[in-house]
């Protein structure tokens, strides 16, 4: 009876655990008190995340939802083809308008210090893309600010977007070079849209397409698909290495996190939420890397995202990158639609 | 022509997410036997070097404000921070007065203030230059300390 009344806990909290099973990446580490980080530092990992019985029991309780659900995949793909389809034929120049707009706030933000993190006052401290890469002793600070407001402001132009979205990748690179390790956890999710960029362009609502100057379109054509299963492979590793680096085994980390936020628990054990929200984390990034079931993934993904930054009190901006590459993942599906959209030029010479 | 065979029948997805699942399930309660605090919050020191600790001691400077002693043992003050740091005790102090940062100690003195009448709880906690909490085999290398600031000095 007693187990009877868990199971009906634990279908109940399914779908909150599902929206809360979002990266929590190194900067939520910062909204924990003095107290709670004393606190952290006393509690032992839980016997759940040291047992190799108990993971490989979810393991396989992962793996066999995961195989229902590709199972239930093509019939998915009929309810995409319906109403999703048609959307991103009529609304699929605001994906790239979205993620442009999101990637430049962030940027710009991010060099005047207006996306501090939590406890630093805004303004005063410039950041590199993310609030926890504070550009102060970092040698070349003054060169990172300039080239992130320049690439903001062409962002928001719609101009150069495809070079743009090479320099992103440059960007994302160069993180972890200058940062350390600690930037390998954010440089996917930003290496990931600048691709985004370089397959699909700036999209209609850009001085490109308006002036007509978006010149490596026809040398990026053959390659937009592989581009474009690229981005969803760095996404999915990005999923996979924060699950794997920030939850499965720091998971002390994620209930200190989830008690801060005083989200509800409906009564069941914090480390099995923590195991429920690792395996969601890691599985989506899997089945992005694996190319099955994209859309209802970043549908997922983008919820979750949304969820905890209501429950921490976050910005959204904070992970305006993946709301951007995530839209247009769930607008444009696995691959892309052959291009919809008829280049100024080409339709000159179709009249 | 076997190989093909079994190959396209084979699907390649769910085999891969199989594959990573069970090479979690080994490997991650491995990383979690020590069942040492996280290291994306913490620096943690290894054991073989030994914890540093730090004691507060309060000077009364007038008008709420205070000037703070940080005596400080096996640890050592520097004004340079970097991005990712190496887990050595070097590094600066975060001071808290009712869990609330007021200060980074980078030298073993600094001051408060002015502190409202009443008691504070002074939280002094050492940070490598990564800021990072300290954590050594002792635990968080804290320093705690109540003080009451007597009324009419405001």
């Amino acid at each position: 009876m007693k187990r009877h009344f868990s199971m009906a806990r634990l279908t109940a909290a399914l779908p909150v655990l599902l929206c809360l099973s979002t990266p929590i990446a190194a900067h939520e580490a910062w909204l924990l008190t003095p107290d709670e980080i004393a606190e952290l530092s006393r509690t032992p990992t839980p016997p759940l995340f040291r047992s190799q019985l108990w993971l490989g029991l979810a393991a396989v309780v992962g793996f066999a939802l995961t195989l229902v659900a590709l199972r239930l995949e093509p019939v998915i793909a009929v309810v995409e083809d319906r109403f999703i389809q048609p959307v991103w034929k009529k609304f699929g120049d605001f994906g790239p308008l979205v993620l442009r707009l999101g990637l430049a706030a962030m940027l710009i933000l991010a060099a005047f210090g207006g996306l501090p993190r939590h406890g630093t006052a805004p303004w005063i401290t410039p950041t590199f893309m993310v609030p926890d890469m504070q550009l102060t002793n970092v040698a070349g600070a003054d060169v990172l600010i300039l080239l992130q407001v320049i690439l903001g402001t062409l962002l928001i132009a719609g101009l150069a977007t495809r070079a743009c979205g090479i320099a992103l990748i440059g960007l994302s690179l160069a993180g972890p070079v200058i940062f350390g390790s600690a930037f390998w956890s954010y440089a996917p999710h930003f290496a990931a849209p600048g691709l985004i960029l370089v397959a699909l362009g700036a999209g209609r609502f850009s001085c490109d397409h308006v002036f007509d100057i978006d010149g490596a379109e026809r040398v990026i054509a053959p390659y937009r698909q592989i581009l474009w299963r690229v981005s969803h492979i760095l996404i999915g590793v990005g999923f996979v290495y924060l699950g794997l680096a920030f939850k499965l085994t720091q998971p002390t980390l994620l209930i200190a996190i989830l008690e801060h936020s005083e989200m509800p628990t409906f009564s069941l054990p914090m480390p099995v939420i923590a195991l429920v929200m690792t395996g969601v984390e890691i599985l989506c990034g899997a089945l992005l890397v694996t190319g099955r079931l994209v859309r209802p993934v970043a549908l997922a993904i983008l919820g979750a995202i949304t969820f905890l930054a209501i429950v921490l009190g976050e910005t959204p901006l904070f992970h305006a990158n993946l709301y951007g590459a995530l839209i247009v993942i769930l607008l444009a599906g696995r691959a892309l639609p052959i291009a919809h959209r008829v280049a100024p030029a080409q339709r000159m010479r179709a009249v | 022509m076997f190989g093909r065979a079994f190959f396209s029948r084979l699907n390649i997805g769910p085999c891969i997410i199989a594959l990573l699942l069970g090479s979690l399930v080994i490997a991650a309660p491995i990383v979690n036997a020590k069942g040492r605090p996280p290291r994306a919050v913490f620096l943690i020191l290894p054991d073989a070097i030994t914890p540093p600790t730090v004691n507060i001691e309060a000077e009364a400077l007038g008008a709420g404000r205070y000037r703070l002693s940080l005596d400080t043992t096996e640890f050592m003050f520097t004004e340079l921070c970097v991005p990712e740091a190496e887990a050595v005790p070097v590094g600066h102090a975060h001071v808290h007065v009712n869990g609330e940062k007021v200060a980074s100690a980078y030298f073993p003195t600094v001051e408060i203030g002015p502190l409202a009448p009443g008691t504070h709880v002074i939280d002094v906690v050492l940070r490598g230059q990564d800021h990072r909490p300290i954590v050594g085999r002792d635990g968080l290398a804290q320093g705690v300390l109540s003080i009451t600031v007597p009324h009419g000095q405001t």
